[in-house]
């Protein structure tokens, strides 16, 4: 299964990914525990591409990448929209 | 250079609370720590209780912003502020990982009725809090010194001693990892009263501000200890004083 990482060299740790991610209870953005406090996504938990929501919310281009691919899921491409939702908690 | 007016005051604040930050009710937990008497259930309890008071900064803050136009501050005490919300933010979003993490409780809903997360009116916890968000109507210089020169100061002290007798790894750098920004707090607090606070009457403010909410967080802190440490908590009655139309 493919899966997902920040590049913080594009996130601006606007957090919505956190906040949708929590919201959801999947729970697997988190924040690192260094003192830059960096946001990371732990692809264990994380039930990508059964949901997309953190690539609906995220405002910056290309600072949520696909590991495997190594393309930018952000903005999300058509597919993403279309997956949207279908692996959320009932 | 000219000396800015509120140097000496700053670092009389400074001063006297570093003098008191290594003798709060949390040197009880710190040297159950080093004894081995420091378990699973005490963490939870040590970081859902302090889950719970990291998300009432929110209450605490949103009240505070909406009297930062008033005065009319300069743009950067607006930022500094502004960053020390996004900061305790952040350390919410900590402790809330770190019970999800260590498996504590299955979700954040949980958590927040757990009695290691719920919000007690009737509890020291939910004093501190309110006695911080009653600062909204003074002025923000008076309320950054008495948050940043008094408890923040004093949470730093118990959190590097805690953090130092910590055997776990994780445990250890969840409070490792906040102290360049609670040093980065009470440096804001430092730069906001050299520079702002000039008159005698706010500086005198400022002492009994920074002495109120001590005060308040060390009833705070003492409620956790206890909690953490299965002690029972005897209360001490808060001054008051009548009020007469």
């Amino acid at each position: 299964m493919p899966t997902l990482k920040i590049d913080h060299d594009h996130c601006t740790e606007c957090r919505m990914c956190y906040v949708v991610c929590r919201e959801l209870d999947i729970n697997a953005v988190y924040v690192a525990l260094e003192p830059l406090h960096r946001i990371e996504i732990d692809a264990r938990a994380c039930t990508y591409p059964g949901c997309t929501a953190c690539l609906m919310y995220c405002p910056a281009e290309g600072s949520i990448v696909e590991v495997e691919s190594g393309r930018s899921m952000v903005p999300p491409p058509p597919e993403a929209w279309r997956r949207r939702g279908s692996a959320l908690p009932v | 250079m000219v000396d800015l007016p509120g140097k000496a005051l700053a670092q009389e604040l400074i001063a006297q609370s570093r003098a008191e930050s290594r003798s709060t009710p949390m040197e009880a937990v710190i040297d159950a720590v080093r004894d081995g008497r420091f378990h699973d259930e005490h963490a939870f309890r040590l970081i859902g209780r302090l889950w719970t008071l990291e998300r009432m900064f929110y209450y605490v803050y949103g009240g505070w912003g909406q009297g930062l136009e008033l005065n009319d501050f300069p743009a950067s005490v607006k930022y500094l502020f502004s960053r020390q919300i996004y900061d305790d933010s952040t350390h919410e979003m900590l402790y809330m990982d770190t019970i999800l993490r260590q498996g504590w409780a299955p979700t954040q809903q949980d958590v927040f009725r757990h009695p290691n997360g719920r919000f007690v009116m009737d509890s020291a916890l939910a004093y501190y809090v309110f006695s911080l968000r009653n600062f909204a109507t003074y002025a923000h210089t008076i309320r950054i010194a008495a948050l940043n020169l008094g408890a923040k100061i004093l949470e730093l002290g118990w959190m590097e001693g805690l953090a130092e007798a910590l055997p776990d790894g994780e445990l250890k750098g969840v409070f490792t990892s906040q102290f360049v920004e609670n040093r980065s707090h009470v440096n804001m607090g430092r730069r906001i009263v050299e520079e702002s606070v000039s008159r005698p009457i706010d500086a005198e403010l400022c002492r009994w501000a920074c002495a109120a909410v001590k005060a308040d967080y060390t009833r705070f802190l003492q409620e956790l200890s206890d909690l953490i440490l299965d002690r029972k908590t005897v209360t001490t009655p808060v001054a008051t004083a009548p009020v007469n139309d």
